[in-house]
Parts: C-alpha cells; structure tokens; sequence
C-alpha cells in the first residue's frame, strides 16, 4: 500500500517534471538578425539579443540607440524593431490542426513593422497588435507602427 | 478681469504644453506586402475605431481616449524617415517546399528531386541556419509502421541537403507520420500529397 502510493506519486512528480520540457522544445521563433545593442528578457532574467536565439512566448525585447532586431516566428509572421523600441510577445499559439491560433504583441515604444504569418492567414481575429494607444488588427498584411 | 484672462490664457498653454508632451502617439501605417498586395487594418480603441485598405495611408492616435484620426496619405520619405531602420533589418520570408515521394517508399519523385537547387539557393539567400525538414506519411498501413517511413523520407531530404553542403547543425528534423495528412483522408487510404516532405528555409 505504502509502496504503491509512493509508486504512484514518483509517477505523478516525474509526469509533471517531465510536462514542461515538451513545452519547451516547441518551436515558437528565432532572431534572424540583429544590429548593434538590443537585450531580451525572460523570466526575470535579461539577455544580450544574439542571431540564431530561440524566441518564446512571454519575451520582452528592447533595442538600444543603436539596435535594431529581426524575428521569424514559427507560422512566418515577421516582426522588425528600430532603435529604442520595446515588445512583447504576449501571446503566441500555433497549432493549426487543432485550430489553437493566437498572435498578441505589445509595443511598448519604438518603432515596429509588422508582416503577417499564417495565424493571420487562417484566423484573423487572433492577431492583435497592441499600443498604449489603440489596438491594431490585421488582415493578411504589412504594417508599420511608431509608438512615442 | 485681464488678469483673470491672463490667466486663462496661461492655463490653456499648460494643457496644450502637458497634452504634446506627456502624449504617447502612436502612428500606424499600412504598407504593401513584398509581393505587392495591400490588406487591411482596423486601427480601435474605446472612443473609436478606424479602417484603413490603401497602401501608405495613416492614422495618428493621441491617446486611448481619443478616437483614432481620419486616414492620411504618408509620403515614401516619411516611412523612411520613421521606419527606415525597422524595415532594414526585417528578415526574409521564410520559404516553404513540399517534396513528394513514391507510394511506400523513400525515393522521391523526379519532379520533387529537380527541386533541390531551389532549396539550396533559398538557403544561401537567407544564409538560413535555421531549415526545418518535416517528414509525413498517407495513412496505409498503420501507424507505427508510418512515423517509422516519415522519419526515414526526412532522413533521405536532411541527407541529401547536407550531401550539398548545408551545416547538418542547421537542420531540425522531424517526423509526423500520418497524423499531420494535406489531404485528409480515412485512415488505410493511399494518397500521393500525403507522402512528402516539407522544408522550411528560414
């Protein structure tokens, strides 16, 4: 009974261990390029941005003066940042089989293009793009944001 | 009472002064797509929302309590002023292939075969280190048996893009077996856009 118990709860510990790693390994995007200072914040640690870096959900980016930063996200979506300009990928899901599609980037400040994915291509209402001031949705397309 | 209008006066320059300088603006721009064709955008907040179809047309927004401004044309020199350095470092798109193979078989078809050099050259274009080979199966046979195939049609491309001189570090492969079909079918049906590959060059 003990034993089994016991069994049972390793069991359980090494399930839920275990279930985050899966997550993990989930493609989401990488840093295709990268020009002069820019940093990345996850989980309350911060990173200098460097080209080939994977890219997941809950990320702050931030460029510097002189920084300016490329991504490509698993569905195509592209998103560029000039100088002094803040983000956050707050929401990212892509799971077209099973219809679970979210695209929600903040832009803090700074300057951003914006160039649709296939998220956008299948649902458009899950892509939002969203400024202090007002919220940006899309259909299937190329946009420019500045936010002072 | 002139004092009092001074007053006034310097009163409605303070909040002229606050409101520019403590706004944060925002100006979206809808540009067109790299091949040409323009979408839409709904620009929205609580006071307001605004549509915006035309290439290069704008909207300001002073605030999220003020409605979005009426579309306006952006000069070309204005979007390179503003945004010339974003859109320097935006990526690529990345490209997508789809290679087909032979029914129960690793052999890809000729027509798919004769796609390589176009993978390659998408790869050099990028200076992709990021090629995502994703192998598939139709649904005849089981499933087992279908992961095991989709895995070694992905081998056969990984394979063959190294043989050409790509960095095998570059490569992500996987395999989907049946589960992730093109054309959805029942299962224990042959169908020849199930038996393929895709790659991504990022």
């Amino acid at each position: 009974m003990k034993l089994a118990s016991l069994l049972m709860l390793s069991v359980a510990i090494s399930i839920f261990s275990f279930a985050p790693c899966v997550a993990a390994e989930e493609f989401v995007g990488l840093v295709k390029s990268v020009e002069g200072q820019a940093s990345i914040a996850r989980g309350g640690e911060t990173k200098e941005v460097v080209a080939g870096m994977d890219i997941k959900m809950g990320d702050v980016l931030k460029t510097g003066g002189d920084g300016s930063v490329g991504l490509i996200f698993s569905d195509d979506t592209i998103i560029s940042m000039g100088p002094r300009t803040e983000l956050a990928v707050e929401d990212y899901l892509f799971e077209p089989i099973e219809g679970k599609l979210a695209f929600i980037a903040r832009i803090l400040r700074g300057t951003v293009a914006y160039l649709s994915g296939q998220i956008a291509k299948l649902s458009p209402e899950s892509v939002q793009l969203v400024t202090p001031a007002a919220t940006i949705g899309v259909r299937g397309t190329h946009v420019l944001i500045k936010v002072d | 009472m002139a004092k009092s209008h001074l007053r006034k006066c310097l009163a409605l320059a303070f909040c002229v002064y606050m409101i520019t300088a403590c706004s944060h603006k925002n100006v979206v721009v809808l540009v067109p797509d790299p091949d040409g064709r323009v979408g839409s955008i709904t620009v929205a907040n609580a006071a307001g929302s605004v549509e915006i179809d035309t290439a290069n047309e704008s909207t300001a927004i002073r605030d999220a309590e003020t409605a979005p401004g009426a579309p306006a044309e952006m000069k070309q020199k204005d979007i390179d002023k503003l945004f010339g350095q974003a859109l320097a470092i935006q990526p690529q798109p990345p490209v997508h292939f789809i290679l087909y193979f032979e029914k129960n078989s690793t052999r890809l078809r000729p027509s798919s075969l004769a796609m390589l050099p176009d993978i390659l050259s998408a790869v050099q274009a990028r200076r992709s280190e990021h090629i995502s080979v994703v192998g598939h199966s139709d649904t005849l046979g089981d499933k087992s048996y279908n992961l095991a195939l989709s895995e070694r049609r992905a081998l056969v491309v990984q394979k063959l893009l190294v043989k050409k001189g790509v960095d095998e570090a570059f490569i992500e492969t996987t395999s989907h077996g049946e589960e992730n079909p093109l054309v959805k079918t029942a299962d224990n049906v042959g169908n020849p856009k199930n038996r393929r590959v895709e790659v991504v060059v990022r």
